[in-house]
């Protein structure tokens, strides 16, 4: 048996996770069915999920709350809840806990500090889940600070990935790139850019090594100066120092290394087959862990959906297995016909995938029961998208894709 | 050298991944055996050069400035060589 975990932040609604119970199904019906059979529960759990900030509120919401014990009827799965954010929230769990004694934890381990930590927890299950343990742990964040809690999440999660001696990389795209800008001064909420200035001097400190990168493009159209002096080196003079501002190519090649990479929502699979050898340092391209990109969320109304196409067209373009899922809301990407206006300075989305459908690497699909849910179809001209349901879900998260050695997968949520 | 410039599309200020959707596109809709001309940056040039090279273009790159350059693509006949 492998070991899987899903990091979820942000509110979980019944259809999400609807469809986290039907893959979790195919995986046990489909590739384990023994496990279902004679009631012999393997002895390590195999689905962790690891709940924070508002997607705690799905375990106690009638609605979430009858999928959740679906899910945890399935053998071996257990839920680790952040307690600080349980008691923030004035969230009670006893009752799934009453009924899943075992399996739904809402306590956390002590950190260096004395106090317990949901992100030392996190950072923990990082490192178990790969071995040998991995030297780097990775944070990709898109959501801006002091709006979004998710930001001094990122910053607690680097924090405790250093206690656990491991080095930091923190992965700054879309309004995530406003974790690094320089003069930040809260009077209500903790520093998030002093916070990751403290954890480049924690780093540095424990001779452990960090990188603070943010996309170019991201950082540019939010006002962030750079400029290229004809050697290549952008100079950003509005980010705190341990921040670099970076082309996304340079983001993603990051990427190409077997390291875990954690956020807002994540997930990560792992792939390892029995008899094959771990690989964890390898940076040539077929060590690379595949991503798989949901794109939850409509076109247009925010920056996610082209920013996740963007995204996954820069793995692709590094050598990445990549599969977009519209999924969701992210269907309304693919139905219709859209149309710009001349003068409009953004991409039509459908024009894009129009354009790289076909690129090496690059694998686009469509969810059909989100598109069902809505009553809304594919666009017909859209036939480099391909329809999925719940099985080729299930098979695009678990089959290990062909030539592909890397011992885990990537889910990055958009 | 104004002049031309004026005909041929700018991507100087595109990041690489938005400069590579809209070559595409560029690409996508000339006619058939024609080329497409773009202005580029140094670091640009060198996303383009090649892998488009690779995918069956022929790729012409001239310097016009310190830190830009006019890339030329055209797609290479699949019997060249034949």
């Amino acid at each position: 048996m492998t070991s899987h975990f899903f990091l979820l932040g942000t509110h979980i609604t019944q259809e999400r996770l609807s469809w986290i119970d039907e893959s979790l199904k195919f995986f046990f019906v489909k590739l384990f069915p023994e496990t279902l059979r004679h009631h012999t529960k393997p002895k390590e759990n195999v689905f962790t999920f690891l709940i924070t900030r508002d997607a705690l509120y799905s375990l106690h919401e009638p609605e979430t709350q009858q999928v959740w014990e679906k899910i945890l009827l399935l053998p071996s799965v257990r839920i680790i809840c952040d307690r600080q954010e349980l008691d923030l929230r004035g969230i009670s769990v006893e009752r799934l806990k009453m009924k899943y004694t075992d399996q739904v934890i809402d306590h956390n381990s002590l950190s260096l500090n004395g106090q317990t930590s949901f992100w030392r927890d996190v950072v923990k299950i990082a490192r178990q889940h790969e071995q040998p343990i991995p030297t780097t742990i990775g944070y990709l964040q898109l959501e801006s600070p002091y709006m979004h809690q998710s930001s001094l999440s990122a910053v607690h999660c680097l924090a405790a990935a250093i206690e656990v001696q491991a080095d930091i990389e923190l992965y700054a795209y879309l309004d995530g790139v406003h974790l690094g800008h320089i003069g930040q001064n809260p009077t209500e909420y903790d520093n998030i850019g002093k916070g990751l200035e403290d954890i480049a001097e924690l780093a540095s400190k424990r001779d452990l090594h960090y990188q603070m990168l943010a996309c170019s493009r991201c950082a540019a159209a939010r006002g962030y100066s750079t400029w290229d002096d004809g050697q290549g080196i952008v100079i950003s003079t509005c980010t705190i120092k341990p921040f670099k501002i970076r082309n996304l190519n340079e983001v993603i090649a990051r990427f190409d290394r077997n390291h875990l990479i954690l956020g807002e929502n994540v997930a990560s699979i792992q792939l390892k087959k029995k008899g094959q050898p771990e690989t964890l340092v390898g940076s040539d391209k077929g060590h690379a862990p595949p991503v798989t990109i949901l794109i939850t969320r409509s076109p247009y109304g925010t920056e996610h959906a082209f920013g996740a196409l963007s995204f996954a067209i820069a793995c692709a373009y590094n050598g990445i297995l990549t599969r977009v899922i519209f999924i969701e809301d992210g269907v309304n990407t693919v139905c219709g016909t859209h149309q710009l206006s001349k003068d409009a300075r953004y991409f039509n989305l459908q024009e894009v995938i129009d354009v790289v459908a076909g690129s090496e690497n690059l694998q686009l699909y469509v969810f059909q029961p989100s598109l069902q849910q809505r009553g809304i179809a594919k666009n017909k001209k859209m036939t480099a998208v391909l329809d999925i349901g719940v099985a080729e879900l299930g098979q695009l998260f678990f089959n290990p894709p062909q030539g592909i050695q890397a011992n885990h997968q990537r889910i990055l949520f958009f | 050298m104004e002049e031309k410039q004026k005909e041929i599309p700018d991507f100087s200020d595109l990041t690489c991944t938005n400069l590579m959707i809209r070559l595409k596109m560029l690409l996508k809709n000339a006619p058939p055996d024609s080329a497409v001309e773009i202005i580029v940056r140094r670091d640009q040039r060198d996303t383009i050069g090649i892998p488009f090279s690779r995918t069956g273009y022929d790729v012409k790159i001239r310097k016009i400035d310190t830190n830009l350059f006019r890339v030329r693509l055209q797609k290479r006949d699949p019997n060249e060589g034949i």
